[in-house]
């Protein structure tokens, strides 16, 4: 057989055409000519080009999913930054706050007119030093409520924000301080300022929490948005991922008097009502009357694991989001060394990231990649569990539900490493910054200490076709 | 000098101005898929290769040099298979049987097979199915019009590997396309 007749075979498909890819102009164009409007989008500093990312065609019904998280992500953007020009400019908030701190220890100390004035003299002193603190705490509480809630409804509805700030504020603090207050009102009533102090100071442990938690969310909301819009150009590979990480940002802090995780962990209230004598809390008190008191609240690591899908929208660029939850934990301790109160906050988020990624080096079976997205969790329960200890014996252990739920949102940013194992599944590593912004909340978490952390996260992907 | 169209589309495509480039794509996009899916046979993966082998040109356009009609043609293609066969290498089919394929033995006929009454499109169809290692080698060989040294250079495969892998490959398109015209030979009686 000589090979005559594979000239003509290649003279006779010499002209041959196949039909050319679907959207494969599109995503040419995208990768050559649209690659600025992504890196600004990438870079969170053109709303703009999210916005216009958006409102591209909604042709699927993944599409319209992905445009709403986009819809979600920019307005919680929106609002943090709106919140974060508001805390430039921290003359009006503090105003609020203080107003709030005033309007709250008002209603405390109606409250706790009741008895009990004896007993508080003795504690006074130590309330009021607690005072200080709890104002200050308060007024940081307040403001962070102030900024969570006013973004969040402005995103939403600019109409309801007014609503949303003044119930939310007054709703938080009334629960709080109604709680803490009504139990510290037998103790308080002499010690009101320290009594709202306390509370304030729970407050403030609470908003920490929520706002990282909310800070996080925006983060991966806010990748999420982005890839949502990438993806509406031309859809291409779903991926599922499982993702797990801890933040590496567990920190402890130390300050003088007494402290509370929550408003709620002096919960001697109750138990003052019924017996002074016996109160584990009021024993704490007088035995540390004259010692040096301080507290320690050391936040334990996040621990994150999730659930996420991958969008790839083109080549290089790809959105996701999923589901995550996170546990933050502390430990607050506070009194002397043989009389304290010894208090453990465990506090469960859910969130929503929405994450935006951009391939940046393929190699083989790894692929660099930069991500950048928000987060927006909610905390779905809560709870602080308080021992009193008097003299070095464990007097009396209470637990409470963390009536509080804030939203915290986050925004973050990575670089992330992946290896695909076989054609559909990838390992990846990805070491990141992350931002959570303050939930308003009076939870007092790792997030409010230190909102800037740094983290990895190790996860699974799969890519559904 | 009067430049023709061709050129006047290379000093556009230099320029970076996307119309020309997607005037360049408009122009030779089906038959840069042709020659893309001579060698790769997933959809997607022709999707990504193809965007590849853009993005290659976009970037390495300085490097081409006008050569008479049609060497802009010559030279896109040149970056298809070329990116074609980075992806084969990158991502070797281990679904393919690169064993034992029945090749008929008696491959004593004097002529090839006749390729008239056979849309380009049949034969298309036969050469995707066709083993990819057999089927890259005669793409070099038929297509690109390597020699067995050249494509045992690109595909680092020994020279003789070369010549029996076209040898296969051949022998059984030739058979394919015997089977074929069989066939539709009995569909009209």
């Amino acid at each position: 057989m000589n090979n005559e007749w594979l000239n003509d075979l290649r003279n006779k498909m010499e002209d041959h055409t196949e039909d050319v890819p679907d959207g494969l102009w599109n995503d040419i164009s995208n990768e050559l000519f649209g690659e600025d409007n992504a890196k600004n989008v990438v870079g969170f500093s053109d709303l703009k080009a999210q916005e216009n990312a958006v409102k591209m065609n909604y042709k699927t019904l993944l599409y319209r999913i992905g445009g709403v998280a986009a819809a979600i992500a920019m307005f919680f953007i929106g609002g943090k930054l709106l919140d974060f020009n508001g805390k430039k400019e921290p003359s009006e908030q503090p105003k609020y706050s203080s107003h709030q701190a005033k309007t709250g220890s008002g209603k405390k100390v109606s409250h706790q007119e009741s008895p009990v004035e004896k007993e508080k003299e003795a504690v006074e002193n130590y309330f009021n030093e607690r005072n200080d603190l709890s104002i200050i705490n308060s007024n940081i509480s307040h403001v962070f409520n102030k900024n969570i809630f006013v973004n969040p409804l402005n995103k939403t509805k600019n109409s309801e924000t007014n609503l949303w700030r003044n119930p939310v504020l007054e709703g938080e603090k009334a629960n709080q301080e109604g709680n803490l207050f009504n139990q510290n009102q037998n103790l308080a009533q002499g010690q009101n300022g320290n009594t709202i102090e306390e509370k304030e100071g729970t407050e403030e442990i609470e908003n920490y929490e929520l706002l990282t938690k909310e800070e996080r969310e925006w983060k991966e909301k806010f990748k999420e948005a982005e890839k949502t819009k990438l993806a509406k150009n031309q859809p291409k590979k779903w991926m599922l991922g499982v993702v797990t990480g801890n933040a590496s940002s567990n920190s402890s802090e130390q300050y003088p008097g007494y402290a509370t995780l929550n408003g709620t962990t002096l919960s001697l209230p109750e138990i003052w009502g019924m017996n002074y004598g016996e109160d584990p809390l009021m024993a704490i008190l007088i035995a540390n009357q004259d010692k040096k008191v301080d507290a320690k609240i050391k936040h334990k690591t996040p621990i994150t694991f999730g659930a996420s899908v991958y969008y790839s929208l083109s080549r290089r660029w790809g959105i996701g989001t999923g589901i995550n939850y996170t546990r933050l934990s502390a430990e607050l301790t506070t009194g002397s060394n043989s009389d304290f109160i010894s208090s453990e906050q465990n506090i469960h988020y859910v969130g929503i990231p929405v994450q935006v990624n951009y391939n940046v080096i393929e190699k083989g079976a790894f692929t660099g990649y930069v991500t950048g997205g928000t987060v927006i969790e909610k905390a779905v329960s809560g709870d602080i569990k308080t021992k009193y200890t008097v003299d070095g014996v464990i007097k009396e252990e209470t637990k409470e539900e963390i009536s509080e739920k804030p939203v915290q949102v986050s925004v973050n940013g990575a670089v992330g490493l992946q290896l695909k194992v076989i054609k559909n599944i990838g390992i990846y590593a990805e070491p990141g910054v992350s931002y959570h912004f303050n939930d308003n909340s009076s939870l007092n978490t790792v997030y409010k200490e230190k909102p800037l952390n740094f983290n990895l996260k190790f996860g699974i992907r799969v890519l559904l076709d | 000098m009067k430049e023709n169209n061709e050129q006047i589309l290379v000093n556009r495509l230099l320029k970076k101005e996307e119309a020309a480039w997607k005037e360049l794509f408009g122009a030779y996009s089906g038959s840069l898929t042709y020659v893309c899916s001579r060698y790769i046979i997933d959809k997607e993966d022709v999707h990504d290769v193809l965007q590849n082998s853009f993005v290659q040109m976009f970037r390495s356009i300085e490097s081409f040099e006008y050569r008479g009609s049609g060497s802009l043609r010559a030279w896109i293609t040149k970056i298809v298979v070329n990116e074609s066969l980075k992806h084969i290498k990158q991502n070797p089919d281990l679904k393919t049987v690169s064993g034992d394929f029945e090749i008929p033995d008696e491959q004593n006929e004097e002529e090839g097979p006749n390729l008239e009454e056979i849309s380009q499109h049949t034969i298309m169809k036969m050469i995707r199915s066709l083993p990819e290692g057999y089927r890259t080698v005669f793409n070099l060989y038929v297509f690109e019009q390597k020699s067995h040294k050249e494509i045992a250079e690109i595909m680092g495969i020994a020279e003789n590997s070369s010549a029996s892998q076209l040898h296969r490959g051949k022998a059984l398109l030739a058979q394919k396309i015997k089977e074929y015209k069989m066939s539709k030979a009995a569909q009209y009686e």
